[in-house]
């Protein structure tokens, strides 16, 4: 037997000082919560910041399917934070900085998940790992191992700098300026536990890529992302990073703004750093929906937040981590297991060439590749992890990353060993081709664990990977290049946005019923970094979605011009025919012909919204009036849509809709049945909110009211749009929305029983 | 040893007469019909020799599991047990077998799953308590001979331990003929007053 009687005893001498130190003080701080002595916000976030998050029922409530049962749980009224039940088994968050594993990390991931989770190692969209249905008194074990072998949770979730992610095939990459491994690992390490990164009013997401064309880091889709750059100076070759700040998806997506277009590498830390500072001091703090710093930089413009970060990078006092580590960063950091041998002719086992075609990619290296192992819906068995470890060091040793496409790469393989570890990935059932293929759907977790899920997005992903996957043979390659993901809310978990073919759940009310529905995104760019953001079309009921893949696709093929991308077709036949083309999948069965229409993808529960909880996610309480605020946000991102492309008029037409819209959202929180009116919203919205002084800033009193009535105004003149004044309205309506955020956020405040999502302390997400 | 977290696997008699996804129904339909014991079903019907259907409780998660392709029940008791080893023992083999006992009456199968009895896996899901070493076997030994006469009688019964030191203890105990559940059920006996109802440490 083995003598440790815990844990915490066994590890001791593996686990750094200060790293035990702290989940030592993590285990005291559950101790006191279970004592009533650590208030339950303060311990949400506590928790939140240990990696340690909510699942759907944690409120101990489930619908299933026919009433909302009570779940026993046995603890009572204890609570780790609000309205989240003691016993509830929730998500446990990892972070894999830069998705860089060892096997040894591999084999501890599969035994953990054995003993705390449900024996699955999920890989996130952020390169993390998350276990599903853990207990939170398991949770300081789990920590301690993981930290034995340098692994974190630690500012996995809540409004910390969450895992700093980056191309994974960054220092292999045929095309990339540089190795960006070895600054995504600084950056992490600096930046984690770090003062000047605690205070923040939301989530901070950092990436890294290795070029711009690629989609490698998706850096565009980023709080902070840099690309790697050389420049000569002064006839010296130097390494920088073309460097980005307020980008991120979330319901209204931003794309990053350029901040510098060389940042010398050792200004990378630093910058970073009076990033954060700027962000914490200025950044919004009540209002959750608008506390990402994408909205700090929309708000002050690139051009003064620049300023204000130069001033602060001036005030930093030098830090020596700052330029520690740039010695070693110009070496190699990673060595083959094999000498690289090239791969000869042959028979081969087999779908070894269908599997070589799309999960191997030949590194800049002579006779090295990249061998990616496709996870279904990133889901890969305790026995298959450990299995994979073993494999990794029979070929590559320590050169693996997980990727935001929710896969493991293994690089560094010697071509000539494809043949053998392809039979070795195919005894463990990881064989399977079309990684990065249409086939390979991503997904986040939607209603299978999230609070804020509302459609089945891993239920969907399932179904179209098995469609996709039986004809994958017959594909057209201009098809099977595309990619599909699904969030199962409008928080972009999945990534969405920046998908040629994007997903995200919603529900419609259909004869009385609620039925789940996608919300189809069209035109996405996942290269360029995620250079382009899809465009909502239309809402089709989720059984329906498959359909809308095939009709959508099928039409490509047939119509596509040569060479034309995916995103051009689109553009070409334009939103207003995909949307008629796609109309008659809108409608479904009556529930007495066919119910199975109202339930959805691997649920055969009647489809239901109160399963909803407080979400610890993205948004928290989502209210009728919220999904109202949300929905004016992508209407007004539409008009931003119709401004790029010159149509001025529709775009201040558009905006000015937006804002009747938001005005409505808050209308709702007094008045649920306000119809969709124009001049009774107005009407409405002057009564409850101008004429009450309820919508009024503290400062610039009811300026933002005047906005809408302006808008409205100025519509019915019906002149001419000059360019400047359209976009003076899209900046009105951008200060109105946000305007309509606050007066909610106060109001909610004001009401206890429907707290304002900002006020959990709580925050995670993938998104 | 304290023994804990006592992992019980029978297997199924032949898997291709349903589909794992079948369970799911079955799952959220005993949801429906418990007063809230039940927290959740997850679906893992996508993997390759996963852990299949699980219905997840705050004692255990009970599912139609698949893990190395032999598709079976797996009750993970997660919660931890009073009493003696054995007694913890003969509760968990017992829920094991009540779980599948229930899967062959569900009217929704119509009787095409049946357990074959003859083996029973069991597992320590706890590498601290329970090192997969010869010296648990050792120390187990003796008390899963004791359970595994409880079900199959005083015949033979090989106690298969795999050593590999990075799985958890498992010990496969092997019947010389198959046994159906009830009859298992019928040798177990009860839960044993001391764990009847107050089965929580």
């Amino acid at each position: 037997m083995n003598k440790a009687e815990s844990w915490k005893e066994a590890l001791v001498h593996l686990i750094p000082p200060d790293l035990g130190r702290e989940i030592d003080i993590f285990e005291t701080q559950i101790a006191l919560r279970k004592q009533g002595k650590i208030d339950e916000r303060v311990f949400a976030e506590t928790r939140l910041r240990r990696g340690v998050y909510g699942q759907r029922y944690d409120n101990g409530q489930r619908h299933d399917g026919v009433r909302v049962q009570k779940l026993k749980l046995p603890s009572g009224g204890l609570t780790k934070g609000p309205e989240t039940v003691w016993d509830a088994p929730g998500m446990m968050r990892i972070k894999i900085p830069f998705g860089g594993l060892s096997p040894q990390q591999m084999e501890v991931l599969a035994d953990l998940s054995e003993e705390y989770a449900d024996g699955v190692s999920h890989v996130t969209t952020r390169q993390d790992i998350q276990y599903h249905f853990v207990h939170i008194d398991d949770t300081p074990s789990l920590m301690r191992r993981l930290a034995a072998v340098g692994i974190t949770s630690r500012e996995a979730c809540g409004n910390v700098v969450r895992n700093v992610t980056a191309c994974p095939l960054a220092g292999v990459c045929r095309d990339e300026v540089f190795d960006v491994t070895p600054y995504a690992k600084a950056s992490s390490r600096f930046l984690l536990g770090h003062p000047d990164t605690q205070d923040f009013g939301r989530k901070f997401k950092i990436a890294f890529s290795g070029c711009r064309d690629e989609a490698c880091g998706l850096t565009s889709m980023h709080d902070m992302g840099a690309i790697a750059r050389k420049e000569v100076v002064n006839g010296r070759e130097r390494r920088g990073f073309e460097f980005y700040v307020g980008g991120g998806l979330g319901a209204v997506p931003y794309q990053a703004k350029l901040f510098d277009e060389f940042l010398p590498e050792e200004e990378l830390l630093p910058m970073a750093q009076a990033i954060s500072r700027v962000f914490a001091r200025l950044g919004e703090k009540r209002n959750r929906a608008r506390a990402r710093i994408k909205f700090l930089v929309a708000n002050l413009g690139i051009g003064e937040f620049r300023r204000l970060v130069l001033e602060e990078r001036r005030k930093l006092a030098p830090d020596t981590r700052w330029t520690d580590y740039l010695s070693q960063a110009h070496e190699r950091t990673e060595a083959p297991r094999k000498a690289g041998v090239s791969l000869n002719g042959g028979k081969q086992p087999g779908r070894f060439d269908e599997w070589y075609a799309t999960n191997v990619y030949r590194q800049r290296q002579p006779a090295y590749v990249v061998a990616t192992v496709a996870l279904p819906l990133g889901d890969i068995t305790a026995d298959q992890l450990r299995a994979l470890a073993d494999i990794a060091r029979r070929f590559v040793k320590d050169t693996i990353r997980t990727t935001v496409e929710q896969n493991i790469a293994l690089r560094w393989v010697s071509e000539a060993d494809l043949p053998a570890l392809y039979s070795a990935l195919c005894e463990i059932g990881l064989g399977e081709p079309n990684a990065g293929t249409i086939v390979d759907v991503t997904a986040c977790p939607g209603t299978d664990t999230c609070k804020l899920g509302i459609a089945s997005s891993r239920g969907l992903a399932r179904e179209l990977r098995t469609r996709l996957g039986e004809k994958s043979l017959e594909l057209d390659a201009a098809v099977k290049d595309l990619r599909i993901k699904v969030s199962g809310c409008f928080n972009s978990c999945g990534q969405h946005h920046v998908a040629d073919i994007g997903f995200y759940g919603i529900s419609r009310n259909i004869n009385g019923y609620t039925v789940p529905h996608f919300q189809v995104m069209l035109g996405g760019k996942w290269k360029d970094n995620a250079g382009a953001y899809g465009l909502p079309v239309s809402a089709v009921p989720s059984r329906r979605i498959p359909e809308v893949v095939m009709r959508v696709t099928d039409r490509y093929v047939r119509e596509r011009l040569k060479g034309e991308s995916f995103q051009d077709f689109i553009g070409r036949i334009g939103k207003k025919e995909v949307k008629a083309m796609l109309n008659d999948l809108t409608r479904i069965p009556s529930h007495d012909a066919d119910a199975s229409y109202y339930s959805d993808w691997g649920d055969p529960r009647e489809f239901t919204l109160t399963d909803m909880g407080v979400g610890e996610c993205a948004g928290e309480v989502v209210s009728q009036a919220q999904f109202t605020l949300a929905a004016s946000e992508r209407e007004l991102f539409e008009a931003q849509i119709h401004f790029d492309s010159g149509d001025l008029k529709k775009a201040v037409t558009t905006a000015y809709e937006a804002m009747v819209h938001a005005a409505q959202g808050l209308v709702k929180v007094q008045s649920q049945d306000v119809p969709n009116d124009e001049e009774i919203i107005l009407s409405e919205f002057k009564q409850r909110y101008c004429d009450t002084q309820l919508f009024y800033d503290k400062y610039a009193g009811g300026k933002f009211a005047e906005y809408l009535f302006k808008a409205r105004d100025d519509l019915r003149s019906a002149g001419e749009v000059e360019k400047e004044l359209a976009l003076q309205r899209l900046q009105e309506a951008q200060l109105f929305i946000d305007a309509t955020h606050s007066c909610y956020n106060k109001l909610s405040s004001m009401m206890p029983a429907n707290r304002p999502a900002g006020n959990g302390g709580a925050s995670a997400g993938e998104g | 040893m304290d023994l804990q977290k006592i992992n019980v696997k029978f297997f199924a008699a032949g898997s291709g007469a349903v589909r794992l996804t079948d369970f799911i129904d079955i799952f959220n339909s005993w949801i429906q019909s418990s007063e809230g014991e039940y927290y959740d079903v997850a679906d893992y019907s996508h993997m390759q020799a996963g852990p299949g259907i699980v219905l997840v409780t705050h004692e255990a998660n009970i599912s139609v599991d698949n893990t190395r392709n032999r598709l079976g029940l797996l009750y993970n008791r997660k919660q931890p047990l009073r009493g003696s080893n054995a007694e913890k023992l003969q509760f968990v083999f017992r829920a094991a077998l009540e779980f599948c006992r229930r899967i062959e009456r569900e009217p929704a199968l119509k009787g095409k799953v049946r357990f074959q009895g003859q083996d029973a896996l069991f597992l320590v899901n706890d590498r601290l308590l329970a090192p997969n070493t010869d010296e648990t076997f050792r120390a187990m030994k003796p008390e899963l001979e004791d359970i595994a006469r409880k079900l199959y009688g005083a015949g033979g019964f090989p106690l298969d331990h795999d050593g590999d030191p990075k799985q958890r203890f498992s010990v496969l105990i092997k019947a010389p003929q198959a046994f159906d559940v009830d009859t298992l059920l019928k040798n177990l006996g009860g839960y044993g007053p001391q764990l009847a109802g107050v089965s929580e440490a």
